[in-house]
């Protein structure tokens, strides 16, 4: 069953129309001028219930905005928009019943208290039940290490024990959904872990629908199976993460070491990436060349010591959509 | 609707443990905070004090009259800054983003924006008490039954204005983003029209600290009546001190009209 569904969600923003400098500036006292930034353009997507995906686009793609609407801030231009059946903007605190939300640049924990001050606090916002405050408690104490901290001012808190708390704060009264916007960003390695595990945790053992907007690919690849592509706010990729992989992971790279340094290096089907010293780095596409007839052509022209070839990854595939542009249409339906 | 009022009264007491809790924390901050609010009204009276030495009364007002006058509206204002000053705080909430927490919560934005903590303490409040106490006595006012009953509910109507006039400033945020001209402004005019009884304005003055931003309903129109000072320049008889508390809760609603309309514009536009 749909849990999240936006159809033709659109965001126009009206802005003022800056110039630089003091001049610009004193203009502007006087006249305005304005334009029209449209955020969000005719977004389409549907979220099962139970659901982890990633929502991913450059800076300024429209996924913040996108999160606003669903979230209840913002109320769209044009389009509709049901999460767990009710509209949210028109019934926002309905809506807050059912969602949590972290912003990972921004705290909702009390800075000059411990975090079983604000916990109390949200405890009465969302009218937990004292038993189950009691039993989620424990439960995310185990998996997030919090009772270590539970007592130490927030503003006394390392990021990553701060995130932890944050992350609680927004489970304890059992939301639907969570909004999770790039809830990873500035960690260490080993927060980075904890906060993943339990994400995982969260959405495998009590069904919640995360939806994810990070910059941190290593969270896709650990954490969500579908991810949703988004840049000057339209959708550019919906599917599975494995399918973006095999449709846009199409180059691998061949880094060859020769035996003697070469005076030019020319295979045919294959791009030389980067050369230094002995080694070389040639690029070539899986669909017009197998590895196997790469390193052939290669053995035939130099002498060679040594090969090995790097699988795109993630990274690497996004970058690639972001700068080029997404060409060949739009891949990806809902899976 | 019980229930959300249930609820609410819970969030709240949790709100204030908050507050209490974090000005605790800066014990210091929260006993200069606390020497700042003597002095600050101590001077207040003393330079009222040196005003009326030379002039020994204004349009028939003594300086024990104006000490009463001012108490009045000292308790209304120091009830406003204990409940409701954080309305204050809105416009900065507005322009850093955290003012869109309160939007993905489940309770009513506004109620969330006066709970929510700004590190205020009764000190003011109790202060204020005092000082009404004392001018009370000190201008001879007639302490009866009537007295008691009404001056509870002319000191809350007294804080609704004020907080009615935060809420107008707070809300142009939804527009301008920052605002801290304007709240300037109306600081300045209020400390200063409701220090003096308003006959010595002129007419248009006085009609618009009447009938637009009514702060002569917190203290002039009130010490006018317990005074017994016969007749305003505005043919409004002497019973509508009274007035107080209904005019600051129509005028507050006004307030709250003007403040959803502001927040729909900012749900519907950003800013």
């Amino acid at each position: 069953m749909a849990i999240i569904e936006a159809t033709d969600l659109t965001k126009v923003f009206r802005r003022i129309v800056r110039r630089p400098g003091i001049g610009g500036a004193v203009r502007a006292l006087f006249s305005r001028e304005y334009e029209d930034k449209v955020a969000v353009d005719g977004v389409n997507f549907t979220l099962a219930e139970g659901e982890l995906v990633g929502y991913l686009g450059p800076n300024g793609a429209g996924k913040s905005t996108t999160i606003k609407i669903l979230t209840g801030i913002l109320v769209p231009t044009s389009g509709s928009v049901r999460v767990a059946g009710v509209v949210p903007y028109q019934r926002r605190q309905e809506n807050a019943e059912n969602i949590g939300v972290v912003f990972g640049q921004r705290s909702q924990l009390y800075w000059d208290l411990p975090l079983r001050e604000s916990f109390e606090l949200l405890r009465a916002i969302y009218d937990v039940p004292r038993n189950r405050y009691l039993e989620n408690l424990a439960h995310f104490s185990a998996i997030l290490d919090l009772e270590r901290f539970f007592d130490t001012p927030v503003r006394q808190l390392s990021l990553g024990e701060r995130m932890r708390g944050d992350f609680a704060a927004a489970m304890l009264h059992d939301p639907k959904i969570v909004y999770l916007d790039e809830p990873t960003i500035g960690l260490d390695v080993v927060a980075k872990e904890a906060i993943r595990e339990f994400i995982t945790r969260v959405n495998r053992e009590r069904g919640t629908t995360v939806i994810l907007t990070t910059h941190d690919l290593a969270d896709v690849e650990r954490l969500t199976p579908r991810v949703i592509l988004i840049d000057e706010g339209r959708v550019i990729f919906d599917g599975a993460l494995e399918r973006l992989r095999t449709e846009y992971g199409t180059h691998r790279t061949l880094v060859v070491t020769f035996a003697e340094a070469p005076i030019e290096i020319d295979v045919p089907g294959a791009e030389l990436e980067g050369r230094e010293g002995l080694v070389a780095r040639l690029r070539f596409d899986r669909r017009l060349l197998s590895a196997e007839a790469l390193i052939r052509r290669v053995m035939e022209r130099y002498p060679i010591s040594d090969v090995s070839i790097i699988e795109p990854d993630i990274d690497t595939i996004v970058r690639r959509i972001y700068v080029e542009g997404y060409q060949h249409g739009p891949v990806g339906t809902p899976s | 609707m019980g229930l959300g009022l249930r609820r609410m009264a819970g969030v709240y007491r949790q709100y204030w443990r908050i507050n209490i809790l974090t000005t605790l924390e800066y014990r210091e901050n929260f006993l200069v905070w606390f020497a700042f609010t003597f002095v600050y009204h101590g001077s207040s009276i003393a330079a009222l004090w040196i005003v009326l030495s030379r002039f020994p009364s204004m349009n028939g007002w003594s300086f024990r009259d104006m000490a009463f006058l001012y108490a009045i509206w000292m308790v209304a204002h120091a009830l406003h800054n204990t409940l409701f000053s954080t309305v204050g705080e809105i416009p900065e909430h507005i322009r850093d983003g955290e003012f869109d927490r309160l939007l993905v919560r489940p309770l009513d934005t506004l109620f969330q924006a006066i709970a929510t903590p700004g590190q205020v303490f009764p000190d003011e409040l109790v202060l204020a008490i005092f000082t009404f106490v004392a001018a009370t006595i000190y201008a001879g006012v007639h302490v009866d039954a009537l007295f008691l009953t009404f001056i509870p509910p002319i000191v809350i109507g007294g804080a609704l204005i004020d907080l009615g006039i935060n809420l107008i400033i707070s809300t142009a945020a939804f527009w301008f983003v920052k605002v801290d001209a304007l709240r300037w402004i109306f600081v300045q005019l209020e400390q200063e029209f409701t220090r003096y009884p308003i006959t010595i304005y002129t007419r248009s003055v006085r009609l618009v600290l009447t009938f637009v931003f009514p702060f002569a309903f917190m203290n002039y129109f009130p010490a006018r009546y317990f005074l017994h000072k016969g007749m305003s320049g505005l043919g409004l008889p002497p019973v509508a001190g009274l007035l107080t508390p209904a005019i600051g809760v129509v005028f507050v609603a006004l307030a709250y009209v003007f403040w959803r309309f502001g927040l729909n514009r900012y749900q519907g536009v950003g800013h």
